[in-house]
């Protein structure tokens, strides 16, 4: 019946200023969500940033490193094993440091800053900007680095669109200049990043051993084109048998994240606000849906009187939830939106509204508001048209 | 007047109505409020036939029942003591998906308009053609034009906000009617409008009742729209305490009213008396009443004629409009004569019972009576 009188809209609608307040309620409630799924995601996908930037199809890792910050590495001579492998275009190294780095500026504290240590020749970062590349010259200079631009603000260097480099500081007591910057972003393990070469990388970290470059914490490789991505990680994964574990980007970021949701609270956290953030939406949903039917409950009475049955009421207070889930969503995705953006700048955190999870945050409201139609439903079903006589 | 003072014949038509022409049949019908010890009988071994088309005025003071009748007659209610059938069906155990479709032929009127404040008159309207199934095209005219003969013309798509009180209670009205019902419950339906509109109303029930056969039941103290009625039915304590066809009462009453002993009751005893009479057909010969039994009914003839034998030995012949049978009831004694049907007859009586409390409850009558015995004797 495409000319049916629109009565669970008209009905929403029908008091703007109430409309007002119940889609300021949802909007709320959409807000209170986005925001704890927010920074759920922020952590998790800050912590795996730089794994995603990394221009590879496959890592090889020390089997007992279970997260990137457990810096425990394998020989770099296992590279040379994979490289000869068929199918491999090329292998990387990736040297990192963080829990032993230090980058201070004068006047300033020494603060932890995880390094980045690469062969120039063969960028092994996606570089989508073509920042590093533009700056790899510069990059060639005894101690030099280019600084993450999302690094936080107390180690004391000018990181904004317009500031001047080089910029001089100290990293691990010897002098470094940082020719530019980078970006990348930091997580709750690391407040800033430095890129340089594997040259400079070896005379700042002497300690790792006799040969500073003997150890690599990843290796990235590369498979040659037309070749099967997963014949090759089966054929490295033979060849190296237990010495070095070898897995997809996509398997390592799924580990990666696995390691800190399931040893940290930090999912337990916010699933709890945004579970919070879903019940504040069941009440103020509640409330609006049982107060239009309480104060129509004559009306919908008569509709029974009529001979209207559950069916049409259940329809009716479900379109009207979701009605009201939908008109709620809208200026809570904006409002989330701008709270992103907001964050992103504060924390350096990556707040990323993609769709898969938008259209999570759309379920659960829509599921919000049809479980306190359900709620208010009773009160709906309960209407005893005898009482209108 | 005078030719309906003895319309006799439709008097006697309108007796018994065949059971297909029920509307509404209550048969010993008791309900209760409350469970356990809080449980409170509210009515009490109700009986009562409506026929389709028939106005049916529902009087009573709050608390005596009628609206508590009238729930249970709309489906609202459950039945849980006796039988109840409207419109052809059970309600006692009814399911409640034909409670539901049910319910679609049933027109509802509320005291309160209970328009929805979102919706126009208009779409308020709709919300009963939808829910009939009556395709939009089709429902549009019929819509616009209840409106329009309920004096809502101009005021087609207004919302309820703008509109008066009675402008409100018609709009309510018309979506009570519009799906034309077999059964129209209406409680104060004309309350809130003045004479004009009021009257309006209750010319449009009384066309739905004429046209559509649809019966119609009014819960009312609004004595303004009275003359419409065909059946007032006044409930106290929960018992049916009259119900009265109003046509065949003042008919009856006339009746009666040309009889001597009759004339001198008050309008009201001898309308009460009109209520009481029942009636009875009997066949060409056969005996009405025999010599020497003790006697039972007082009897008015409707039609026919009747044959007075004392002994076997005719002494008198009666036809329509005459009485006989009282001599016996008020004095306790058997019968004196035998009365029997000389042609097919029809005869209005009222029961021994009947007849004695009314006979106590005038002293007038009981003298007049009296007189009436004496001087025939």
């Amino acid at each position: 019946m495409k000319t049916a009188v629109p009565l669970a809209w008209k009905n929403l609608t029908h008091d703007r200023r109430r409309l007002a307040v119940a889609v300021g309620g949802i909007a709320f409630a959409v807000l209170l969500m986005f925001q704890q799924r927010g920074f759920n995601h922020a952590l998790f996908d800050s912590t795996v940033e730089i794994v995603r930037e990394l221009d590879c199809d496959l890592i090889m890792v020390n089997p007992a490193r279970f997260a990137l910050t457990n810096e425990i590495r394998f020989p770099t001579s296992w590279l040379e094993v994979a490289g000869s492998q068929s199918g491999v275009d090329s292998v990387e190294p990736l040297f990192m440091e963080n829990l032993a780095a230090r980058l201070r500026r004068d006047g300033k504290r020494a603060r932890p800053i995880r390094v980045l240590g690469f062969n120039l020749d063969r960028p092994v970062l996606l570089d989508s900007r073509h920042e590093i590349l533009s700056q790899i010259n510069e990059l060639r200079e005894p101690n030099t680095a280019l600084i993450d631009r999302l690094s936080k603000s107390s180690y004391g260097f000018e990181l904004s669109a317009n500031a001047e480099f080089p910029q001089l500081g100290e990293l691990n007591g010897s002098r470094i200049r940082l020719v530019g910057t980078f970006q990348s972003g930091r997580d709750f393990a690391h407040e800033g990043n430095l890129l340089m070469s594997a040259e400079n990388f070896e005379t700042y970290f002497r300690y790792r051993g006799g040969d500073p470059l003997s150890l690599v914490d990843l290796g990235l490789v590369k498979v040659r084109a037309g070749t099967r991505t997963e014949e090759v990680l089966q054929s490295l994964r033979a060849t190296l048998t237990n010495s070095v574990a070898v897995m997809t980007r996509q398997q390592f970021i799924d580990k990666e994240i696995a390691f800190w949701a399931r040893n940290t609270p930090i999912g337990v956290i916010f699933m709890i606000g945004t579970l919070m953030g879903f019940v504040v939406g069941v009440i103020i949903c509640y409330q609006i849906l049982a107060n239009d039917i309480a104060e129509h409950l004559g009306e919908f009475a008569t509709l029974k009187a009529m001979g209207y049955g559950n069916k049409f009421f259940f329809a009716l207070v479900i379109r009207q939830a979701v009605y009201l889930g939908l008109l709620g969503f809208i200026p809570g995705l904006g409002f989330s939106w701008l709270l992103f953006e907001f964050n992103a700048g504060m924390t350096g955190l990556l707040m990323q509204l993609s769709i898969p999870r938008v259209a999570t945050i759309l379920m659960a409201t829509l599921s919000m508001c049809v479980v306190s139609g359900l709620l208010a439903l009773r009160k709906l079903l309960a209407a005893d048209p005898a009482s209108l006589f | 007047m005078n030719q309906n003072q003895f319309d006799l014949a439709a008097l006697i038509a309108a007796w018994e109505p065949a059971r297909e022409q029920l509307s509404i049949q209550v048969e010993h019908l008791n309900h209760y409020y409350g469970d356990g010890e809080m449980r409170k009988q509210v009515l009490f071994d109700n009986c009562l036939k409506i026929r389709q088309g028939e106005i049916v005025i529902m009087t009573g003071p709050s608390g005596s029942g009628k609206t508590t009748l009238l729930t249970l007659i709309g489906t609202l209610r459950s039945v849980q003591e006796g039988s109840l059938q409207v419109i052809g069906s059970e309600l006692n155990g009814v399911s409640a998906g034909t409670t539901t479709e049910l319910r679609k032929k049933i027109g509802f009127i509320f005291q309160a308009h209970n328009l929805f404040e979102s919706l126009t008159a208009f779409q308020n309207v709709s919300m009963s053609t939808e829910l009939q199934g009556i395709a939009s095209d089709l429902a549009r005219p019929r819509i616009e034009a209840t409106l329009r003969r309920l004096g809502l013309g101009q005021r087609v798509h207004y919302k309820p906000k703008s509109l008066s009180g009675g402008q409100k209670q018609r709009v309510a009205i018309a979506r009570g009617i519009i799906h034309e019902p077999r059964l129209i419950l209406a409680d104060e339906p004309t309350a809130a409008l003045d004479a004009e509109s009021g009257r309006e109303v209750v010319t449009i029930f009384q066309e739905l009742a004429r046209e559509q056969n649809c019966t119609i039941l009014i819960v009312t103290h609004d004595n303004r729209i009275l003359d419409v009625a065909d059946r007032i039915i006044n409930m106290v304590d929960g018992r049916i305490h009259s119900n009265v066809l109003v046509k065949r009462n003042a008919t009856l009453c006339q009746i009666l009213n040309g009889f001597p002993i009759f004339r001198d009751l008050t309008p009201q005893a001898i309308s009460q008396v009109a209520d009481k009479i029942d009636m009875r057909r009997y066949p060409i010969g056969s005996e009405i009443i025999r010599q020497g039994e003790m006697g039972q009914e007082f009897f008015v003839i409707g039609s026919g004629e009747v044959d007075i034998e004392v002994d076997g030995v005719q002494v008198n012949r009666l036809s329509q409009g005459a009485f006989f049978g009282e001599v016996s009831l008020v004095k306790q004694q058997p019968r004196n004569a035998t009365v029997r049907a000389r042609t097919d007859v029809v005869c209005f009586l009222l029961s021994k019972d009947e007849f004695q409390s009314v006979l106590d409850s005038s002293t007038t009558f009981e003298e007049e009576l009296r007189k009436a015995i004496f001087s025939r004797q």
